[in-house]
């Protein structure tokens, strides 16, 4: 039923009288209105979605029919060593996230002391972020080669021993791969913080300052409590981003390789589809990665419906 | 989508008048401006590298791979025309990320105005909805998504990935169009109301001229990503003539006889639209009329 307003002010009292065909209408509109939004995000991520998970209690095998095959392919996927080691890979990669939280306050916080040409440093550190990550990834394919430019860099400072082949050894091209993932999204954690800085009261930075208070202890004992929900907010998405930013720069970098050193989940799903044609096991791997996604991303959405749901009229 | 685009970032910084910490100490501030530009060097380098590369004949990169030299080339940037179809390629990526973005945008407006300010039942709850499917990023279906593609009979076509596109880019537009929609007084709206305006009339000439820098903001969120997407293109247009600028791309790096500077040339096209776009939006990306809709 309509909400009534409690406001319920002499004027809208007296509409209360004629109520009844004004509001049939707004229901006809309301609904009109809500169709074409609704209606895409049920065809195109709601039935797929559906159709995933029926579609992964399927055994399919190349083009042949389907056939209903129960918990068959989650069986199988968790008996998998391939799929072990996409999740162990993520972990690793998860291990990273203190970097990713910590580097991008660090600059934002220098960047907030606006000092001279701050506005250019700001727009350079958010210009990979605007980059496709596959061209990022095609990019650093040369600037991590064996003779590219990092290790020319490295032998030149004397650090021979460090220029190795960065995407060939198990560990390093891992690492690797994170750290170009880092490159392209530290950008929007930088912006991130900026926005949340702006909000801090100038008094409180003004008063610890005259304190006599130096750049970090500024930063733990007073930037950083005071941003706990940006930081919060921003370690969210690096966690479900370290699961679903990583297929264009994986496609470009390694495909998944040197063995199975950089397949993460969400490259597994794609490559267990795709290339092994294997639909009904990449249908229950892509489950399970939606489990993971979605249990980070909620909350997400918790604070932005916290935030935009109608008040109580 | 996934959940890469941030709301908060959408957030204008604005900065404070002067500096929070080392306002006083001249020697300080460029202590930090020095350290900063070393940084913003180092982000930096693998673009202009990538430039530079694109810019050798092929002899010349294979001799001298890393520095500089005297004698730069177009020569790679029309090989890289003519092996990509570049005109092709870049208008499927205009088409498709238009098409995107207009859909995404108009659906989002809509919706978020039924939400909002009419009072039909349920309204806090298709918001809810709408903004959970955050939560479904296009990795973890996409191959039941490109059936459904097909079952519509939208395979490799502008269409599929166009929808495609926009019901990705809906949660976030709704989201921040809800959030300046509210931010009207409902007497504004009733006011309209009394006074004959139809639904649409007040959405259009009331609601949406308040809600421009929101239009904005997703506009630009969107652009880049739909501009910048991998997996959709590359699974929903298959190798088909459909297929956008960044799947060119990535088939042009996988030739086996293709140059590393005829690569980077490719590279350099594919990323000039975006910069172009950063470089006239900035004062919106990075500050000010993005802003205000998120808190």
């Amino acid at each position: 039923m309509v909400a009534a307003s409690p406001a319920a002010a002499p004027p809208r009292v007296r509409k209360t009288s004629r109520k009844r065909p004004l509001m049939r209408r707004e229901l006809l509109i309301g609904i009109l209105f809500v169709l074409p939004g609704l209606a895409l995000a049920i065809l195109f991520k709601l039935v797929p979605l559906i159709r995933g998970f029926v579609l992964s209690l399927y055994e399919t095998r190349g083009f042949e029919d389907p056939t209903f095959a129960g918990l068959a392919n989650y069986r199988r996927m968790i008996a998998d060593p391939a799929v072990a080691d996409s999740f162990r890979n993520a972990l690793v990669a998860f291990a990273t996230l203190p970097v990713w939280i910590v580097l991008p306050l660090v600059l934002a916080f220098l960047i907030f002391q606006r000092s001279p040409g701050w506005t250019i440093f700001r727009a350079a550190f958010f210009l990979p972020y605007m980059i496709a990550p596959i061209v990022v990834g095609i990019m650093f394919r040369q600037i991590l080669a064996p003779e590219g430019p990092l290790n020319a860099l490295l032998t030149a400072v004397g650090l021979a021993p460090l220029a190795i082949e960065w995407l060939n050894g198990p560990t390093s091209a891992l690492l690797s791969l994170t750290a170009v993932a880092l490159w392209s999204f530290f950008g929007l954690g930088v912006l991130t913080y900026l926005s949340g800085l702006a909000t801090l009261s100038e008094e409180v930075l003004e008063a610890a300052r005259l304190d006599g208070a130096g750049f970090w202890r500024m930063l733990v004992s007073i930037v950083i409590p005071l941003l706990k929900p940006v930081i919060g907010y921003w370690t969210v998405l690096c966690t479900s981003g370290i699961l679903i930013w990583m297929f264009p720069l994986i496609y470009a970098l390694t495909r998944g390789g040197p063995g199975s050193a950089t397949v993460l989940p969400e490259y597994l799903v794609f490559t267990t589809t795709f290339q092994f044609l294997d639909r009904g096991t990449g249908a229950a791997i892509g489950m399970a990665l939606f489990v993971f996604v979605a249990l980070v991303s909620a909350l997400v959405v918790k604070r932005m419906y916290a935030e935009g749901k109608a008040k109580a009229r | 989508m996934s959940v890469r685009t941030s709301p908060v970032a959408a957030a204008a910084p604005a900065m404070p008048a002067r500096s929070a910490l080392f306002g006083a100490s001249a020697l300080g501030r460029w202590l930090v401006t020095l350290l900063l530009t070393v940084l913003a060097v180092a982000t930096l380098y693998p673009l202009f590298f990538t430039l530079l590369t694109s810019l050798k004949s092929r002899s010349d990169f294979a001799q001298n791979p890393l520095g500089f030299t005297a004698d730069l080339t177009l020569d790679n940037y029309v090989a890289a025309f003519e092996r990509m179809n570049v005109p092709r390629l870049l208008l499927n990526s205009v088409v498709t990320t238009a098409g995107g973005l207009l859909i995404s945008t108009v659906a989002a407006l809509f919706l978020a105005y039924a939400v909002t300010k009419l009072r039909i039942r349920g309204g806090n709850l298709i918001f809810l909805f709408i903004i959970a499917m955050l939560v479904i990023p296009s990795q973890v279906i996409i191959y039941p998504l490109y059936e459904t593609i097909l079952t519509f009979g939208m395979g490799g076509t502008y269409q599929g990935l166009i929808f495609t596109y926009a019901a990705f880019g809906l949660p976030l537009g709704t989201y921040l169009l809800a959030a300046y929609f509210r931010a009207v007084p409902d007497d504004l709206i009733e006011a309209a109301r009394l006074d004959g305006a139809g639904e649409l009339r007040i959405l259009f000439s009331i609601m949406l001229p308040v809600s421009l820098p929101a239009i904005a903001a997703i506009s630009i969120l969107n652009f880049v990503w739909m501009w910048n997407d991998l997996l959709l293109p590359l699974v929903i247009m298959g190798g088909s003539d459909n297929k956008t600028l960044m799947v060119g791309v990535s088939l042009l790096s996988g030739q086996y006889d293709v140059s590393i500077p005829l690569v980077s040339a490719g590279l350099v096209i594919a990323l000039a639209p975006v910069v172009l776009v950063y470089f006239v939006f900035q004062r919106q990306i990075l500050s000010g009329a993005i802003a205000g809709a998120v808190r």
